[in-house]
């Protein structure tokens, strides 16, 4: 179960930023398209577009850990929440309304920032949406500075 | 595997970069990253100054993936890196130091950069986009071999120190199309650089200073790096922020002459034989109007202008055969009253009345001649005796005078009145002034 400020936070208008992991442990890069915590089973749910970040999904599997961060664009204030995957599969139509809304939102929160809807063309996609859901084990601050790494919640506290 | 110099310019940090890393046990990190450098087509530097678990992670396997992102067209390019070296010291570390030292002055609580770590690339591959939210259209890239090698030719026409100023600034807004640009030279402290030349701006600002290590041009001229920023539109407090340390205000100094809302600088520090000779700045309203190839040819003009400046300087004192005549014959002003200049020993500043002139040895060259036209009526004067006059005491006038009395003469000029330097054939300049002067030396 995350903290209420957390789970707030990362269902907000924040950029999400998502790494998993090959055999070799070679991290694969995503970007997230949405994100939600189930406050009764404690999940993490994320998006990803599938067919902007492959080998992201590709091991996105059950079992397999992942780090999402999620940072606040107009003040970098930053989490990042790791954990192990439990489901992965294609979005369904619910999943994929609310990661729509979270790019309209998101495209129109950048765009107050000064940032064009050219330099974020291929950043947000709300297509091909891949659904990840993972349990969280721990959270960090990750806010740039001398405090970014600091663990926020103890794995104790999250599990 | 795409070379990386196809993509430099996902290499400015405009959009951050994205670093993930592995642990010892498989558990992925992912954060943002400031700046990643490139070194060449299969290595890169990436800042380590406040990269706590992806250092101990690369410490365990020597793994990162990285990904960079072109802050003009959006597009990705994804990194695989194995960890080579830290480096601490030297030309690299010293670059990625400039560049932190920028973004310091942005964002609070960033940490001085701790090593610059070289990574081999092993694999560069672009994150497919198979949907873009906007289209981008084909850049256009105008070839720059041409106007700088145009330049180039005007330069090595140039006969004396005030020519290569003007016509470098000139050749950059006709031929490159850079509208707002300045040179500024080093003063006699060695802590500051003194404007000598602009172009574009509402004042000419000469004599504006700026201290070594404020803003981009300070950093520049400290660092001996260029500083380029290809867009500071990410935010107003950026640009507020920016603004603030460009320009100098307060009493008894020039504003720097700069933009209301710049979106686009960089300050290229021009050496010749090892020493800062001068630094080059350019701004613009536009955004990516300085990329890595407008950086390169502008440090050619920088380098050659630097050159020329030096040579300039060394041929100060090469006889000279015939009459004398003005370049500017002088003007007839109806001879006004009294007037007084006020003369600080501690830092050589010179008041007109209460208005703020000059300081260092420009003040001290002015108050010299100044007290010679007093004593015997003298206006004309010989550089080399200038050179010579042991009571100015200037261990740094020796090599500068040149461009000491190039930014006397147009501060001077900016001023309008009542005192004028005229230039001369070479290596002579005249002095006029309208009334008599006072000068009240005040040792404060």
């Amino acid at each position: 179960m995350l903290a209420a400020e957390v789970a707030a936070f990362i269902e907000g208008q924040v950029m999400i930023l998502v790494a998993t992991r090959d055999e070799g442990h070679r991290p694969m890069i995503g970007r997230g398209s949405g994100a939600r915590h189930d406050r009764a089973s404690g999940l993490v749910h994320v998006l990803v577009s599938q067919s902007q970040w492959p080998l992201a999904v590709e091991h996105a599997l059950p079992g397999r850990p992942i780090a999402t961060t999620f940072v606040q664009p107009d003040n970098y204030r930053s989490f990042q929440i790791k954990g192990q995957i439990t489901a992965s599969g294609p979005a369904d139509d619910a999943a994929t309304a609310w990661g729509r809304h979270y790019v309209e939102t998101q495209l129109a929160l950048m765009a107050q920032l000064g940032v064009t809807r050219l330099q974020l063309s291929s950043t947000l996609s709300d297509r091909d949406l891949w659904h990840i859901t993972f349990r969280p084990s721990d959270i960090f601050e990750q806010t740039p500075g001398p405090g970014a790494g600091r663990r926020f919640q103890t794995t104790e506290a999250v599990a | 595997m795409i070379p990386l110099a196809h993509l430099r310019d996902s290499f400015e940090g405009v959009i951050p970069s994205v670093i993930a890393t592995t642990d010892a046990d498989g558990l992925p990190n992912v954060s943002y990253l400031s700046h990643v450098h490139i070194i060449d087509d299969t290595h890169v530097a990436l800042s380590n100054q406040f990269l706590s678990k992806t250092a101990v992670n690369v410490a365990a396997n020597g793994l990162a993936t990285v990904m960079v992102v072109d802050g003009l067209t959006g597009a990705q390019h994804i990194l695989d890196l194995t960890f080579e070296r830290s480096e601490t010291e030297g030309p690299l570390f010293e670059r990625l130091s400039a560049h932190l030292s920028i973004l310091e002055q942005n964002m609070a609580g960033i940490m001085r950069l701790k090593a610059a770590d070289i990574y081999r690339v092993r694999d560069c591959r672009a994150v497919p986009a198979p949907h873009p939210l906007e289209a981008a259209t084909a850049l256009k890239a105008p070839d720059l071999m041409e106007p700088t090698a145009q330049l180039s030719r005007m330069l090595a026409e140039a006969g004396d120190t005030e020519s290569l100023l003007d016509t470098t600034l000139d050749g950059l807004a006709r031929l490159f199309g850079i509208r707002h640009a300045m040179v500024l030279v080093p003063d006699d402290s060695g802590k500051r650089m003194i404007t000598i030349a602009t172009i574009g701006y509402e004042r000419f600002g000469i004599g504006a200073e700026v201290d070594f290590g404020d803003g981009i041009i300070g950093i520049a001229a400290a660092t001996r790096q260029t500083v380029r920023i290809t867009d500071l539109s990410r935010g107003r407090r950026y640009v507020e922020a920016v603004r603030s340390m460009a320009g100098m205000e307060g009493p008894g100094s020039i504003p720097l002459p700069s933009l209301a809302l710049p979106f686009s600088q960089i300050a290229l520090p021009m050496i010749a034989q090892g020493r800062l000779v001068g630094l080059l700045f350019a701004e613009s309203e536009a955004r990516f109007a300085f990329r890595h190839r407008d950086e390169q040819a502008l440090s050619l003009i920088g380098a050659q202008l630097a050159q020329a400046l030096r040579l300039a300087e060394q041929d100060r004192d090469r006889p000279h055969a015939g009459e004398i005549v003005p370049l500017h014959p002088p003007e007839r002003v109806a001879t006004a009253g009294l007037f007084q200049l006020r003369f600080y020993p501690r830092d050589g500043s010179l008041f007109l009345g209460d208005d703020y002139l000059i300081r260092g040895v420009p003040g001290r060259l002015l108050k010299h001649l100044i007290e010679e036209y007093l004593k015997s009526g003298k206006q004309e004067f010989r550089n080399r005796e200038i050179r010579r006059e042991a009571s100015l005491m200037l261990p740094d006038i020796k090599d500068n005078l040149e461009t000491r009395l190039i930014l006397l003469r147009r501060r001077l000029a900016e001023k309008g009145g009542p005192i004028r330097l005229i230039s001369m054939e070479r290596g002579r300049l005249r002095l006029e002034v309208d009334g008599q002067p006072e000068i009240v030396i005040i040792e404060a």
